[in-house]
């Protein structure tokens, strides 16, 4: 004999408009939440769904976005950059900001490829550094502050790049690319915190006080631009329609490496006529 | 009868002390011959590089948190579920994470290149970062520690002298449950943000996943309480003297062998999802690179599966085996080994399978390679001996025995 089973309902009517109030709150929160401008999801997903190329953040108001562009065909591998670029930043020798490395087509065809620091404008660096020594600037430098970074490493851990490295020790070491490819224009940094190269800041901020244009100017331009020789690096702002960097991308297929991160990085390359 | 002797004894009339306090000051001088030449060099002296920039004491971190996570566990337990048999230990394992939190501390101060900074994550908040918030928790949780952990410092003789620090102390003791609580949920947050610290690093696929901070959480959960047992067992077996019964103590490590299978189960799925099933192209030619190269394959199923989960696992939950206080000590040893080596694991594996970011198809990275050096295996010697210092102090004058005994 199979047993009946008494179910008893007791509500009382504070329950029932508990329930109700419960509901009606849950509806009001629900699309709060997810489309609302206190949603967490908002700002993703309007980041995703833009089609554009250069990444538009809306809380921040823009008046410059300096970027590189470097055409991978026209490279060459002759290092005049990294030399320039060991020389005026001081750089140590066997850690170099800017490497040149030796690549190869699918098909086999050897290029040269160059990379600086990429400038996310979502950086994995700038997210994961716990004091803020690292942060996006408002024209879209990667910037970092010497006088408080702490020496973790989580940044040079989490950058896709291997873009960033530490001062292990004092540097005493003498720079053999100095004076013929440049003379230093900035410090050398102290023992214990990270560095990676800063797009030639110093150039940048010194030449808008001087009424010049980075990317057009030479004292207001990257080192590594300048002493290219066969011109495979071009710099300035892509928010000016008009400059060379603007009009590359706009007339050229462009790669940026590991898109897919979304790191939106500032470098775009100009990919071998044959392809990658 | 024979505590009150045992208290009364001299450092002197006890050779076998004298020698652990010997071999204990070795340890010491050897840490902190280390910790001077690190600080005076820098951290070239380390075998860590800009390719591996985090080793062995990281390892040391990360573990040494995860071993205190005693404390929280049986606070929890104690003071939030209400399960008053378990309170005898409560003061042990709030001791042993006092002693595993500020090793961290100890350690994470050589290991930052700017230890003259440290306190600058307190100051300059970036609240999107796991580190900063990691750094947060662990601050909040040693204070958090320590009020938990005051009345029992001041139940001490010394103490005698100032009555009204024992009543204050007393008077935050009353207050157990609601740092019970904020205990479990830093402990909750930075136990698991931890293995955030790998699992949102999108760069490595070998990191990046969300199962990271809930292993590493569920590995906390059931090794500290387990280390807290075996610590309460040797300490018996040295000093004669009990810190709880060993029905609690067999208790407590029946359910960190319950967390260990939960560990195992999230673990194996882990690696099922993300190899067999998954096929990562990323992750499976990580893996791949870490088996021809590296003893990996060894020490994931032999120490960390074999060893650290299902061997303690048996040994706590099986009837006829955790009948025994020897069996319980070689299962939480061995599921200590365990979570250490899995901490190591997870740091220099996924920094040995180098970054992919160049364009074309020649260039690649070296593997990181990374053994540690002297002074780094010296740095861990000296935080071994502080460690056991702490513990020892602890055992021979705080009050964290079961009362009548």
């Amino acid at each position: 004999m199979p047993k009946k089973t008494k179910i008893e309902v007791n509500l009382t009517r504070r329950d029932v408009l508990t329930v109700a109030a419960a509901a009606v709150g849950s509806a009001v929160v629900a699309p709060l939440l997810t489309t609302g401008p206190l949603s967490p999801f908002g700002a993703l997903k309007q980041g995703q769904l833009s089609a554009s190329t250069e990444p538009e953040h809306e809380n921040i108001s823009r008046t410059h976005h300096w970027i590189m562009v470097i055409d991978l065909d026209k490279c060459i591998g002759c290092e005049y950059c990294l030399r320039s670029c060991c020389a005026v930043n001081d750089v140590a020798e066997d850690k170099p900001w800017n490497i040149v490395v030796e690549e190869r087509t699918s098909a086999g065809t050897t290029f040269y490829f160059s990379r600086p620091c990429l400038h996310c404008q979502d950086a994995p660096c700038v997210e994961v550094c716990p004091v803020k020594a690292t942060y996006v600037r408002e024209d879209g430098l990667v910037m970092m502050d010497y006088d408080r970074c702490i020496g973790c490493r989580y940044c040079e851990i989490a950058c896709p790049y291997d873009a960033r490295k530490f001062n292990w020790e004092k540097r005493n070491d003498e720079n053999p690319y100095v004076p013929t490819w440049g003379i230093p224009e900035v410090e050398r940094r102290p023992r214990g915190v990270v560095e990676k190269c800063t797009f030639c800041v110093h150039r940048i901020d010194q030449g808008i006080r001087l009424g010049l244009e980075p990317g057009v100017d030479l004292d207001a331009t990257p080192a590594c631009v300048n002493i290219c020789p066969v011109g495979a690096r071009s710099f300035g702002d892509v928010l000016n329609p008009d400059s060379q960097v603007s009009q590359l991308i706009a007339n050229n297929p462009t790669i940026r490496l590991r898109d897919e991160l979304g790191t939106e990085s500032s470098v775009y390359y100009l990919p071998p006529k044959e392809g990658l | 009868m024979t505590s009150i002797a045992f208290d009364r004894k001299s450092f002197s009339s006890n050779p076998g002390l004298l020698a652990w306090f010997g071999f204990i000051g070795i340890l010491l001088v050897i840490g902190v011959l280390s910790a001077i030449i690190v600080f005076s060099r820098g951290l070239i002296v380390t075998n860590m590089t800009d390719v591996v920039p985090w080793g062995l004491w990281i390892t040391i971190d990360l573990s040494s948190i995860a071993l205190g996570a005693g404390a929280f566990t049986l606070s929890a337990i104690v003071y939030i579920f209400g399960l008053k048999q378990f309170q005898p230990i409560v003061r042990l394992a709030v001791f042993i994470g006092f002693i595993g939190y500020t090793a961290a501390l100890l350690t994470l101060i050589l290991d930052i290149g700017r230890p003259d900074r440290f306190w600058h994550p307190w100051v300059y908040w970036n609240v999107h970062s796991v580190l900063w918030e990691i750094t947060w928790c662990i601050t909040i949780y040693l204070t958090i520690l320590l009020a938990e952990f005051l009345p029992v410092i001041t139940e001490t003789k010394f103490f005698d002298r100032w009555p009204w620090v024992r009543k204050v102390a007393h008077r935050i003791h009353d207050f157990a449950p609601a740092l019970a609580v904020a205990g479990l949920g830093i402990s909750l947050l930075h136990q698991s943000s931890l293995g955030a610290t790998y699992g949102i690093v999108k760069s490595r696929p070998i990191w990046f996943k969300p199962s990271m901070p809930i292993m590493f959480i569920l590995s906390a959960i059931a090794t500290g309480p387990a280390l807290a047992v075996a610590v309460a067992i040797i300490v018996e077996w040295i000093t004669g003297k009990k810190v709880a019964e060993f029905k609690v103590l067999q208790m407590i490590a029946r359910s960190s062998g319950l967390a260990l299978l939960a560990y195992g189960y999230i673990k194996l799925w882990d690696l099922a999802a993300t190899t067999y099933y998954g096929q990562t192209p990323n992750v499976d030619q990580a893996l791949h690179l870490l088996r021809l190269q590296t003893p990996y394959n060894f020490s994931f199923w032999v120490i960390e599966i074999i060893l650290g989960i299902f061997l303690p696992a048996i040994l706590f939950l099986v009837p006829r085996y955790n009948k025994k206080p020897l069996n319980l000590v070689i299962g939480a040893g061995f599921a200590v080994l365990g979570v250490i080596v899995n901490r190591w694991n997870v740091t220099v594996s996924g920094l040995f399978v180098p970054l992919s970011y160049s364009p074309g198809t020649l260039y690649q990275l070296e593997p990181g390679r990374y053994f540690p050096s002297l002074v780094e295996w010296g740095i861990a010697l000296g935080i071994i001996g502080y460690a056991l210092l702490m513990l020892t102090l602890g055992v021979r004058y705080l009050p964290i025995f079961a009362k009548g005994e």
